[in-house]
């Protein structure tokens, strides 16, 4: 199974890509100007900041650097296109020859380009509304190679390309938009306009089992492209011919060529980040991905990590403040609940207020050392207890809530501090 | 800036003429006659009807101001009016649209194109310059034809914002007069980069004079033989003054009208297909219709001459043949301009502007197309290659008047004006109105 993706994303630029009408008004037709509106006599102006969020996915995806980029015109007619031709790119896009690492392969990128959004249909019965709001938003297409062959690579590389880009400041939570290209044998089919993560996964699924279905009963995959129905859960074809396309490109005029921004921005992927912390600091891998796969701040104050005791009080910290909901605390803050923690407190909802609003926090004189003599103390009155804890859970158990309770200490830190102790062999 | 006293009765007057000769599409009837700049009809005037010679844009008035005419605004000229021209620039003659200019000269004959009305205006009023656009001549032609000076500055140099498009790799705003003096106090108000025009520049104009006319053989055949003894005439004269006159030859100079038309087909059919009836200009009735018919029914305004361009230029850039057209004639645009700067770097280039005087409007219609766009064979070269050049009246034959054109180096666009000046303290032009 080959499956390929070309991925629109809306850039999160303040302004649309070639005029300075604001991307995020919500009152139909009320973000629009002669330039998007494709009016006789305007021209379109480049919004750099778009330009520099596409050379940073580009250089996150590892794509070779272009040395110039320009654009193009892709002549179509339709009532949601203003000026009959969409602004985007062909010979010189923001990036080509890239990848994605899954766990499985590398799944290669073959082009990004930079490309402005036609406006927004909206049919009612009888009657068709357009809302020109959304015409000239930078769009950021990613095109990938067939390169995932399974549910499973298509369900990885997703959520990496999703954390990619959320570091590099684009959260496409809402806004994806796909082509899905899907092959089981020699036919391509592509489903196109599929929106959202779900649905996606949705439509390949459907589409595998479709295809799959077909070729056991002997029959043939049809070259076409598809739509996705997402009431339905169901792709259907569009009776359009893939060999009708004519667009007619030509160099835009109006633009010139624009030397990509270079960017001394940090590169993160965060795949990455959790297989080098999980090997440096024995955490679980799965464990630090999820926690910073989309959490610029988890993963910032992960970086206060000296050793394999902090990294572990750290991610207990970051799991309690998710759990809290408790997100934004900031260097300072953070650090006085690490210390807080490590002091063996336990950490509720209540004392992260405390620390977030600034409030002293009054700590028991609980520290590691204190929590080891008594775990001592009570393993040397309880031996009978240690020979079974092995076998039993409830005495292990046991310990940790006689001295937890005795100290006014955390269960879990007691929990990890004993095993630690057990694990050395304990002698008498 | 040319200033006199206001003339209460100017707009009346103007209006008066108008009728007799269609030079101006609208006529802002607060004019009173003192520095006056008219504005091609395919340039934006915030508040007034700019079609570009179009039907399909019957009724289009922009909610802003071209560059080039906020510039002059702010520099205190007064807006005159809108002037006529060929339906988006498509033409030579005038003759294609439904206000066709007449030749102050001789009412019989054309004004030339596709700035006709400009050139008019410049040729009958006194105290006024017409902001006026050249893709492929549109300048050079009717200044020739109608007797005024038409200057097309380098390519980049005045900003395009508010220009309705013809082909946008190759239009250039520029400025007619009846002085080269009044053109020069005009392109220095309104050059220089825009905010809104990415091809637009900064870039420093200069003045580097030269005593060499270079003569390009290939583009002195078939030129009429009154307008060859009059540009004859000129070249003794400057002879004359210290210049030397040499000859050069460039046989790829003569793909020089395949190229053009290529291009500018191929840009102008992607800049017409946003006219769909809808949201400008004419406006399609049936809403029930199905899109594509109701997109066919608004396209039915347009002119012949832009069906036409839409329909080759659509094919030029199709994907089966995009290579052996427009790939093809991008490529020979920048070995021309590559051959025409190594001529240009010690050397003016000299030529007639025009093979003829301004023909006859019957003449004119009746012109196969090959000889219709083969009137352009001296002013596309220099449109071709975003070179600066300015035609100036040289001569009269029978009482019409014959242009010569300058070109001169990318950038060097003063040169051009200064030898226009020096030329006019020996040459007197004629006009037949003074409004």
């Amino acid at each position: 199974m080959k499956i390929g993706l070309e991925v629109h994303v809306a850039l999160p630029t303040k302004s649309k890509l070639f005029c300075a009408c604001s991307t995020d008004a919500t009152e139909p037709n009320s973000s629009i100007c002669p330039i998007c509106m494709g009016f006789p006599g305007s021209k379109p102006m480049l919004n750099r900041a778009a330009l520099d969020y596409a050379s940073n996915v580009s250089r996150t995806l590892g794509c070779m650097p272009a040395q110039m980029v320009s654009f193009v015109r892709k002549v179509y007619f339709y009532p949601d296109l203003p000026k009959s031709y969409q602004i985007t790119q062909l010979q010189e896009p923001v990036g080509v020859d890239g990848s994605v690492e899954i766990s499985s392969k590398k799944v290669k990128i073959r082009r990004i380009q930079l490309e402005e959004d036609p406006a927004k249909i909206i049919r009612e019965s009888g009657y068709t509304l357009m809302d020109f709001n959304r015409s000239g938003i930078p769009l950021l297409e990613i095109v990938t190679e067939p390169d995932i062959a399974s549910e499973e690579e298509l369900r990885e590389f997703l959520g990496e390309l999703r954390s990619i880009l959320y570091y590099v400041g684009i959260n496409i939570e809402k806004e994806l938009k796909v082509d899905l290209n899907i092959s089981l044998s020699k036919a391509r089919v592509e489903v196109k306009n599929v929106t959202g993560i779900r649905n996606l996964v949705d439509a390949a699924n459907y589409e595998i089992k479709r295809q799959t279905e077909l070729t056991s009963k002997g029959k043939e995959v049809v070259q076409e492209t598809r739509s996705y129905n997402e009431a339905e859960v169901r792709t259907e074809s569009s009776r359009e011919k893939e060999s009708d396309e004519e667009y007619g490109f030509i160099f835009e005029p109006d633009l010139t060529s624009y030397k990509l921004p270079s960017s001394n921005a940090k590169v993160v992927l965060a795949s990455k980040v959790a297989r080098e912390y999980s090997r440096k600091y024995g955490a679980k891998e799965k464990t630090i991905l999820e926690l910073i796969q989309f959490d610029r701040e988890s993963y910032a104050l992960m970086d206060h990590a000296k050793d394999k005791a902090e990294m572990q009080k750290i991610i207990a910290v970051i799991e309690l403040l998710k759990k809290y909901e408790s997100t934004g605390i900031g260097n300072e803050k953070f650090e006085e609940l690490l210390e807080i923690a490590k002091s063996g407190a336990q950490i509720n909802a209540e004392l992260i207020k405390k620390v977030k609003s600034g409030q002293r926090v009054e700590t028991s004189s609980v520290n590691l050392q204190s929590i080891d003599k008594e775990i001592t103390t009570m393993i040397k009155n309880h031996k009978e207890l240690l020979k079974e804890y092995e076998k039993n859970p409830k005495a292990f158990n046991f310990i940790v809530g006689e001295v937890a309770a005795k100290l006014k200490a955390n269960p879990r830190d007691v929990a990890i501090r004993l095993r630690a102790v057990l694990e050395k062999g304990f002698k008498d | 800036m040319p200033t006199t006293k206001p003339n209460p009765k100017f707009a009346e007057e103007l209006s008066k003429l108008n009728k007799k000769l269609n030079f101006m599409s609208v006529i802002n009837s607060s004019a009173n006659g003192k520095s006056l700049f008219s504005v091609k009809d395919n340039l934006c005037v915030k508040g007034f009807e700019s079609r570009a010679g179009s039907k399909i844009l019957s009724g289009y008035i922009p909610p802003f101001n071209a560059t080039a005419v906020q510039r002059m605004l702010d520099s205190g000229y007064e807006f005159v009016g809108k002037t006529v021209m060929d339906e988006f620039g498509f033409g030579s003659f005038g003759t294609n649209t439904d206000i066709v200019a007449k030749n102050p000269f001789d009412e019989t004959r054309v004004a030339g194109g596709s700035s006709s009305g400009a050139a008019v205006a410049t040729a009958v009023i006194k105290n006024h310059v017409a902001i006026a656009e050249s893709t492929g001549g549109s300048i050079s032609n009717p200044a020739s034809f109608c007797g005024v000076v038409g200057f097309t500055p380098t390519y980049g140099t005045i900003s395009r914002y508010g220009l309705i498009d013809y082909a946008n790799s190759l239009d250039k705003v520029g400025v007619m007069g009846r002085r080269a003096a009044d053109i020069r106090a005009a392109f220095d108000r309104i050059k220089g980069a825009d905010n809104y025009d990415s091809t637009c520049s900064d870039s420093k104009i200069s003045s580097t004079p030269t005593k060499k006319l270079m003569i390009i053989e290939q583009l002195m055949k078939g030129i009429d033989s009154k307008v060859l003894s009059s540009f004859d005439l000129l070249l003794s004269k400057m002879q004359g003054m210290g210049y030397k006159v040499e000859h050069a030859s460039l046989d790829i100079i003569d793909k020089a009208i395949p190229a053009y038309y290529i291009i500018s087909m191929a840009e102008a059919s992607t800049n017409l297909a946003k006219y769909d009836g809808y949201k400008y200009g004419e406006q399609g009735k049936d809403f029930t219709k199905k899109y594509n018919d109701f997109f066919c029914d608004a396209r039915s305004s347009f002119g012949i001459e832009a069906k036409r361009r839409i329909v080759l230029g659509t094919f030029v850039r199709s994907a089966s043949v995009k290579d052996k057209y427009y790939i093809k004639a991008l490529k020979f645009r920048t070995a021309l301009t590559s051959k025409l700067s190594s001529i240009l770097k010690d050397s003016f280039l000299i030529s007639p502007t025009m093979p003829t005087v301004a023909p006859k409007i019957d003449e004119a219609a009746g012109l196969s197309l090959i000889k219709a766009y083969s009137m352009d064979s001296l002013t596309i070269p220099p449109n071709l290659s975003g070179l600066p050049h300015i035609s100036f009246p040289c001569g009269y034959a029978n009482g019409m008047p014959i242009g010569a054109q300058l070109i001169s180096s990318h950038f060097n666009d003063y040169a051009l004006l200064d030898f226009v000046e020096s030329w006019e303290k020996s040459f007197k032009y004629e006009f037949k109105y003074n409004l």
